[in-house]
């Protein structure tokens, strides 16, 4: 799995690519939960994940859940057709906001 | 006189056989001159077996029987029953002052005629007083006919024709009873030339009919499909009654691992039947991996032939698909011989035909086609057959019928399908039979459980470790991929089973180091299932429950609710030999 994060703006944009699975997603939880401490809005780029598991998902879950306590925002944007097929077996697909691209997640 | 030289000429002739030496002799007047006839007759003999076309040997005979016999003129005319009312003759040769060569007369006209008619020697020696005699010959020639000679050229069925001669050059120009016993026999021998001729040209056809019939059949077999494995469900024979055959079967494994099977019979017999057997079989082939329905799949057949068919020709024909995971075959039958089921205690069941045969009627079904019929097999045997089986003729002179056929289909019930099949068309061949013979049979072994049956497209054991499961992801992409499974699908299957990996990887193994894992992919038929094994300590089934509560995130939980979103069946083996645990994922796709 590689990661990258960005500032666009106000937002940070978490770019996460490859497979995120058991062995990767402690990697892709830390980085994420770093970025909700940063206490800017979240858009996480999914267009490079060719694969994503369970703890994949439970690590945007988590992701999501400490940046709403927080009172801010995460997003997920151009999230590849397996990575959604996984989002709407969790039926997480409409808890995340999806955009179709970064630059829609940016502009809206 | 000229007679015993030219008797001493024909011997000499005959040898030189080069030229025909009898046109240049002077002609003999008596039957005593036997010698000179034979020679002329030996001559005509090889005349026409040495060519190949039998006209100018016919022109050459004419001459040489004509200079024989001291004729002004002949003709050889040959039957025509195809023309006019009553049949005509046609002047097939003619020798002498004028050309008559394809004048016709109706068989009831002139001396000709009647020799024809009556396959009888005629012999005029006036024309003027035989009212029977043909005036309308000597204003086409311009020559005044005074005597006639004539005599048939038998065949197996009446005279075939005649050779004619007229005016005989010398004494008071009537022919004698010797001249007319000359050309008799010389007629006679014209006359069988003419039959080998027709014979050879009759045998050069059929030789090159048969050429492009062993061709047509040639074809027709690479239609039919190659015989499996020893151990496949499904097994077809086609023994033609003519070269070429007007039923065929087929069958094929569907992208799903179902079977689609179907067996027809093409009314009529020979190149007509055997064409629109390689049509339907076409369509059978190319429609059946998109319309999975049997009955529907013959509703479109059954459109397409009577769109296009003729001749009052159609199809009798049976199509089913089969599922050998769960053992059921769905079967439509259109105007079939009804195919038999043979149950596991030895019952036997027809699967008789509700709906009439294909091509006749365009539009005649409702949407959802021929009605189709479920058998389970479980264990048992589904034969589809051609009416050439029920229809041979047993010991007792009677057809053999269903019964008969389900004897044998008893006597051989121990043998694999293949050998069953086989068996079956060998005994029924062996009888008095005219039909064409094809059989295909289809088997679920009894007792068989589907794990049994299963092929394995992949295996590997690892350590339980997380760094090992990109691989396993990848290699089974791969084995799914080469099984044919879509991307999509394969995506799932890959999924289910890197969440039960990670349970291992995470809870199995207490204490490191971490023990093996092993992942095995099975399919049978359209049924794929994943176990994965481990060797740790038996874990509590009811852990599988944890998935059940949709609003459970915790980790573990949404992987389990993966897989039982994914698969059919999640479940666990009872404890393997050896030790560990096994878990089962199954997946059946239709």
């Amino acid at each position: 799995m590689q990661h990258e994060v960005r500032e666009e703006g106000e937002t940070l944009v978490v770019a996460l690519a490859g497979e995120i699975d058991l062995e990767h997603s402690p990697k892709a939880r830390e980085v994420l939960l770093e970025c909700v401490g940063r206490s800017r809005p979240i858009l996480v780029d999914l267009s490079g994940v060719e694969y994503i598991d369970s703890s994949g998902v439970a690590s945007l879950v988590e992701a999501l859940q400490q940046a709403k306590a927080r009172g801010q925002s995460l997003a997920l944007a151009s999230v590849s057709a397996s990575a959604l097929r996984v989002l709407e077996l969790a039926r997480l697909d409409k808890v995340f906001t999806i955009h179709a691209s970064v630059a829609e997640g940016l502009g809206g | 006189m000229s007679d015993r030289s030219g008797e001493g000429a024909v011997t000499a002739g005959t040898e030189a056989a080069e030229l025909n030496p009898l046109v240049e002799k002077a002609p003999v007047g008596e039957a005593t001159d036997l010698p000179r006839a034979f020679a002329l007759l030996a001559e005509m003999t090889r005349r026409f077996a040495d060519s190949l076309e039998v006209t100018p040997a016919l022109v050459a005979a004419l001459e040489s029987i004509a200079a024989q016999l001291g004729a002004e003129g002949g003709s050889l005319w040959l039957r025509d029953d195809q023309a006019g009312e009553a049949g005509e003759i046609v002047c097939e040769a003619s020798v002498g002052p004028a050309d008559i060569t394809g004048l016709r007369l109706s068989i009831e006209e002139g001396i000709v005629g009647r020799c024809v008619r009556e396959n009888a020697c005629q012999s005029v020696f006036d024309t003027a007083k035989d009212p029977a005699f043909a005036s309308s010959v000597d204003k086409a020639s311009g020559i005044r006919t005074r005597s006639i000679l004539c005599a048939p050229m038998p065949g197996s069925d009446g005279a075939i024709g005649a050779v004619e001669l007229i005016n005989r050059r010398e004494g008071d120009g009537c022919f004698s009873a010797g001249d007319l016993h000359v050309l008799e026999v010389l007629a006679s021998s014209a006359a069988l030339a003419l039959s080998n001729a027709r014979m050879a040209t009759a045998a050069a056809e059929h030789r090159r009919v048969q050429r492009e019939l062993e061709l047509a059949a040639e074809i027709q077999r690479a239609l039919l499909p190659e015989a499996g494995a020893v151990d496949a469900p499904i097994h077809g024979e086609n023994v033609p009654a003519r070269t070429v055959s007007g039923d065929f079967f087929d069958y094929l494994e569907l992208s799903d691992g179902r079977i689609s099977f179907c067996l027809g019979d093409v009314s009529g017999k020979g190149m007509n039947a055997a064409l629109l057997m390689a049509k339907t079989a076409s369509l059978y082939r190319c429609l059946t991996k998109t319309i999975p329905s049997p009955g529907r799949l013959l509703a479109v057949i059954n459109d397409e032939l009577a769109e296009t068919s003729s001749r009052g020709m159609f199809v009798t024909m049976a199509a089913g698909v089969y599922d050998p995971a769960s053992g059921q075959v769905v079967l439509a039958n259109a105007g079939h011989e009804p195919p038999l089921f043979r149950s596991t205690d030895g019952g036997f069941r027809g699967i008789p035909a509700l709906e009439p045969p294909l091509g006749v009627i365009q539009g005649l079904l409702p949407p959802e086609g021929y009605p189709e019929t479920t058998i389970d097999l479980a264990g048992g045997r589904l034969f589809v057959f051609s009416d050439g089986l029920t229809e041979a003729i047993g010991a007792d002179g009677e057809q053999i019928g269903s019964e008969g056929l389900e004897a044998l289909f008893d006597e051989y019930q121990e043998d694999s399908i293949a050998d069953c099949v086989a068996a079956v068309i060998r005994r029924v061949g062996d009888l008095e039979h005219r039909d064409d013979l094809t059989l295909l049979g289809l088997e679920q072994r009894a007792g068989s459980t589907s794990e049994e049956r299963a092929e394995a497209l992949w295996d590997h054991r690892c350590p339980a470790e997380a760094k090992q499961l990109a691989g396993i992801r990848k290699d089974l992409r791969g084995a799914l991929a080469a099984a044919g499974l879509d991307d999509t699908r394969a995506a799932d299957f890959v999924t289910a089973i890197d969440e039960a990996c990670q349970n291992v990887v995470r809870h199995a193994y207490a204490d490191a180091p971490a023990g093996d894992m092993q992942v095995t992919l099975l399919r049978c038929g359209s049924e794929w299932t994943l176990l994965l094994r481990d060797w740790a300590p038996p874990v509590d089934p009811s852990c599988l429950d944890a998935g059940r509560d949709f609003d459970d995130l915790r980790p573990g939980g949404l992987g389990t609710r993966f897989m039982k979103e994914l698969m059919d069946e999640v479940s666990f083996d009872s404890p393997p030999a050896g030790g560990g645990n096994r878990l089962r994922l199954v997946k059946r796709l239709s």
